[in-house]
Parts: C-alpha cells; structure tokens; sequence
C-alpha cells in the first residue's frame, strides 16, 4: 500500500486539497451552525410555552356593539367548523369546550385568610395540548384536577393585586405547590368539591384549561342536559404567516388574537432565515465537493500511465482506487469533526445570551449539528468513492 | 490453467487484407504449460497485439481465445486481476516500469501485491544479473538494458503458469541476455510453467520447442 501510495501521490496538490478543504470546511460550518442555530433558538419562541404543540390560532366570533346588543349568537354552528376545516391552511380543527356549572375555587393556609373566587374552566382536545401526560389526566373518581392557567392572571396578582394589599409574590414554582379546593355546583343542584393542582402556565391561550376527560365527566355530571355550541375555536394551520389566514377570517367576521400569531411568524421566519443560510451553505458544500472532485480527477487523469500499469501487473480497480478514497474520506470526516468542534466554539456564545435572555428554555444537545453533518459526510463520501471507482474502470477499459 | 489456444484469431487492423500469412493469425494454435515457444515476427505483423489480448488488455481480435477451453471475451475484472496475479507472467515489451521508485521498489511493489518470493531471493537475482549496485537507484536514472532486467525480476515475482516474454533482450549484450535466459527458465522449471517468447531479431537464447512465425 504504501509503494502504491508513493506512486499515486505524485501530482497531488496541496493548494487545490488546501481549497477544497476550506471550502468545504466553510460550507460545513454554515450548514450545521444554521441548523444548531435553529434547535437551539426555535424553542425560545415555541417552546417557551410548551403547551400547545405546532403552529394554531384561536378563532372566535367578533363581539360588535351590535352582535352584543341584538343578542346575536356568537357561538360556532356545525358548518361553520366545516367550512374552516375545508380550508387550505387548515390542518385540523378543535373546539373549545366551557363547562356548563358553576365553579368556585378558594385558596389558603391553615389559620390564615381565604381566598375565594368564581371561575370557569374550558377544555380543548387533549392532542392540541403537549404537556407532561403523567400530570396532565384525570379519570373518573380522581379527586384532583389539572389546571393550566395564563401567564397573565399570575403577573396581575403579582404587580397589581398583592401590590395594594401587601401580599406576599408568588412564583410559578410555589403556585404550583398550592392546591386549590374547587367546588362544583351544578344547575341540578348537585354539589362537589375537588382539588385543583397548577402544572403550568401559557400565553397563548387566554383561558383556564383542564384535561379534556375532566370536563367531559363534570359536564356530564353537574350539567346532563345542556350542550352548547362553542363560541372558540382552536384551529392548527400549516403557516401562521400565510395571509389566506387573515384573508378568510376578516371575510367570515371572526376574531383573532393577533399577537399570539407572532410566536408562530417568529419561529416561520427563524426556519426562513435558517433555510436560506442552510441553503447557502449547501450551495458552498456542494461547489467543494466539485472541487474535489475535479481535483481527483485532474489527479487520475495526470497518473493514468501508472495507474493502468498497476492494473497490468496485478492490482484490482479497488486497490488502485483506495488511496484516492482513503484521501477523500478522510478529507470530509476530517472536516465534519474540525466543524462539529468550530459549532460547539461558536454555539458557546450565543448559548450564554440566549440562556439570559429565555432562562426556561433548555438547550437541545449538538445532536442536530451531529446528524445532519454525519449524514452529510456520508452522502458526500459515498459520492465520491462511487466517482473514483467509476474513473479507474474507465482507466481499465482505457477509456480514461 | 494448462492451455492457450487461438482459434482463427486476427486482429481487426488485419481484416481488411487479402491474405495473411502467418503460422499464428487465422490458424489453430496452442499452447501448453510445461514448454517453450519463441514467437517470431517482422515489425507491424501484431505481435504487440497478441501480447495485448493474451493478458487482457485489448480485445480487437476476431475469432476465439480461450484459456482453458474458456473464451477470455467472457472474463471479467475481477478474472482478470486473478490470471495477471496467479496465472500469467508478462514481460512488456515497454516494461511498464514506474520511473520514480527505485529498481527494488518496481520489483517489491509487484512482490507485495503476491507475496511470492523473499527479500533476498530478489537480492541475489540483482547480484546474478549483474546491478546488484543499482537496487536503490530510480529507474528513471538507468539504462533500457538495466531497466530490462528490473522488469524480468518483477514478471518472475509471481506465482504462473504461462511466462509471456515480449522481446526480453532486445538491449542486451549476449552474457547478460544468457544470465537473464537461465533465471527465467529456473524459475520457469520450477513453477512447471509455458514460456512464450517473442522476437523481432535478437532472440533469447532457449531451447525452444516450437517456432511460429507471425
């Protein structure tokens, strides 16, 4: 190998390997940093909030002075949740189920004051809900209840509430410590009390959500005979951004919460933007990877005599070709490991702002960085032992 | 493998001709293991041709070769990387040698590939065929007549059963071209080999069984 190597070594150039492994290097580095860039900030905006899964919007019907005075109904009949899942920006539809009896919820520690307040509770499908399943159900005779309540009621408390009656602040750590004693009292009279237990907050939901099954079994014990149609939707749609959205829901009269678009457009814009620097660095990969491969070529075709007689004397298509494998491969593992080592150099420092600034979020790992730039290096590396060998058999049949 | 034989073969530059004549070209001929032939030809008959389709590097032949009773047209990379490694030594008329490795290294790089004889067998075959001195010089830097003998001792580093010898002395005096005759045809006897030998006017000096004029 060694002799065969000593041959076939001769015209190597160094500039060319030099260009193409900087290019390559390049190219590399910008693919996995777009896509390491991508998993580590996407969670910022929606995984910050991390009980809705994908992109949805809530719709509603708008309440105008008028609709509001004329006692126009604002809930959703049968065919208008047709019509939105006809929709091309729809992927599903679900309903917003409110419970129909009265609930109260009290609050407090022993021998201190109480805290009481009437609520409501409303439930969507469990499936638009992505939270930890073990906290999040509930099943006939348990006497808890799941709770997720909106970001906003903790800050009112905390900044306006226990502000004017010096009331100790909560966290989202000690609220979910408390349990919340809840009283059901249905239309047909009948009476229950529960606990309720806080697992989380959201921001993108302005209601106080329990477990599907939860109000399915309330409903059905403490109000049997009402069924109401409901008044909001929540709709998973393919791209927030798309302006068919806005189109159609400005035609029908329904009613958004706009911003809560915004984490969906930010997160549609991320994947833009890294897509399009993805891209780039696809685009730079790929002109390296012609580089080498003009290079080996120019490479073969100034050793073709020595190549054709080792062939002639003895030596396989496959043993003349390895070097210029060897010589390949180990250019595009070696530069997969020198870019995986540069992104987790890079990502260190992003990695300290944005835990500053998203404190909940948790890092992804370099797994996606590693996948993609494995894959990457395969595909390439497969490409290019397939070229070569395809150049010595041409060489064997002389037509090199 | 036991046997060469051509049936009715020509090379295609030929075919166009009104007559050939030849003991060789549109003639059955064989060849067997374990004997001696010479090969004669006058320049432009094809006899570099020949050469070329017995160890499969051109096939613009009509007619049939076969190897064994087997047509070579039907033998595939890998068969032929298998017969050039195990079966058939071939001293190219052009020597085929690598310029810039040492005489040891042309030799040692095709002994590596079989590992067929020992390191100091090759010496001593330095040392009988008298540039013993030039083992660690380039060939790049010796003469055709040197060069002549690396190439010998790099067709005898492998295990054949037919020696294919396209005019092995033609830049050799005649007690060089003696020395090289007597250690081919050892080696020959001791692998039980053929020898097919071609010339265009200085011939090795062997006992050859059968002359075919091409």
């Amino acid at each position: 190998m060694t002799l065969v190597w000593k041959l076939l070594r001769r015209h190597l150039s160094l500039p060319q390997l030099a260009g193409f492994f900087l290019a390559n290097l390049l190219g590399m580095l910008i693919v996995l940093l777009g896509i390491q860039f991508y998993f580590d900030v996407a969670p910022a905006f929606s995984g910050n909030d991390s009980f809705l899964k994908g992109d949805y919007i809530v719709v509603s019907k708008r309440i105008g002075v008028v609709s509001a005075m004329s006692g126009q109904n604002s809930a959703f009949s049968r065919a208008d949740i047709d019509e939105i899942r006809a929709q091309g920006f729809c992927k599903s539809v679900g309903a917003f189920t409110a419970s129909q009896y009265d609930v109260s919820a009290s609050m407090g520690v022993e021998g201190m004051g109480y805290m009481s307040t009437e609520l409501f509770f409303e439930s969507v499908p469990d499936r638009y809900v992505d939270t930890n399943s073990k906290e999040w159900k509930f099943e006939e005779g348990d006497r808890v209840v799941p709770i997720i309540l909106p970001r906003s009621y903790l800050a009112i408390y905390n900044f306006g509430f226990s502000q004017s009656r010096s009331l100790p602040k909560l966290s989202e750590g000690v609220v979910g410590m408390l349990e919340l004693n809840v009283r059901l009292r249905g239309r047909n009279g009948k009476e229950g009390v529960m606990k309720g237990k806080i697992v989380g907050f959201t921001d993108r939901l302005n209601t106080i959500l329990v477990p599907e099954s939860f109000m399915d079994w309330s409903n059905a014990e403490y109000a049997p005979d009402a069924g109401v149609a409901p008044t909001r939707l929540i709709v998973e749609v393919n791209n927030p951004a798309d302006d068919a959205i806005a189109r159609f829901l400005q035609q029908k009269g329904y009613d958004t919460e706009a911003d809560k678009l915004d984490a969906g457009k930010t997160t549609y814009f991320l994947r833009v933007v890294s897509g399009i620097v993805m891209g780039v660095g696809l685009l730079i990969s790929l002109l390296s990877f012609y580089i080498l491969m003009l290079s080996i070529y120019l490479l073969v075709q100034k050793n073709t005599t020595k190549m054709e007689n080792l062939l002639l004397i003895g030596y396989s298509p496959w043993r003349v070709s390895l070097p210029y494998e060897v010589l390949a491969v180990g250019l595009n593992v070696l530069v997969l490991v020198i870019s995986l080592g540069l992104v987790s150099l890079l990502r260190g420092y992003y990695l300290d702002t944005l835990a500053l600034l998203f404190p909940q979020i948790e890092g992804a790992g370099m797994w996606p960085a590693c996948a993609l730039g494995i894959v990457l290096c395969l595909v390439v590396s497969v490409l290019n032992v397939c070229a070569i060998q395809a150049k010595v058999l041409s060489i064997w049949k002389h037509k090199g | 493998m036991d046997k060469i034989e051509l049936k009715n073969t020509l090379p295609m530059v030929f075919a166009l001709r009104d007559d050939i004549e030849s003991d060789v070209w549109h003639k059955d001929v064989t060849f067997e293991r374990g004997h001696v032939y010479l090969v004669e030809a006058d320049s432009g008959t094809g006899k570099s041709s020949l050469c070329s389709y017995l160890v499969g590097y051109r096939d613009d032949y009509q007619g049939i070769i076969c190897f064994d009773g087997q047509n070579i047209r039907n033998n595939r990379v890998k068969d032929w990387v298998e017969i050039r490694k195990r079966s058939l030594g071939y001293l190219f008329q052009e020597l085929r040698l690598f310029p810039e490795l040492t005489a040891y290294e042309n030799v040692a790089i095709k002994n590596n590939l079989t590992g067929f004889k020992k390191r100091k067998q090759i010496e001593e075959w330095f040392g009988a065929l008298g540039i013993g001195d030039k083992m660690h010089e380039k060939v790049g830097r010796m003469s055709f007549g040197q060069r002549q003998r690396v190439a010998m001792m790099r067709a005898l580093a492998q295990p054949f059963d037919f020696l294919l010898a396209d005019e092995p002395v033609s830049h050799l005096d005649d007690e060089n071209g003696r020395v090289m005759g007597e250690i081919m045809m050892d080696e020959v006897r001791r692998q039980g080999a053929g020898v097919i030998v071609t010339s265009i006017g200085k011939r090795m000096m062997l006992d050859y069984e059968k002359i075919f004029r091409l």
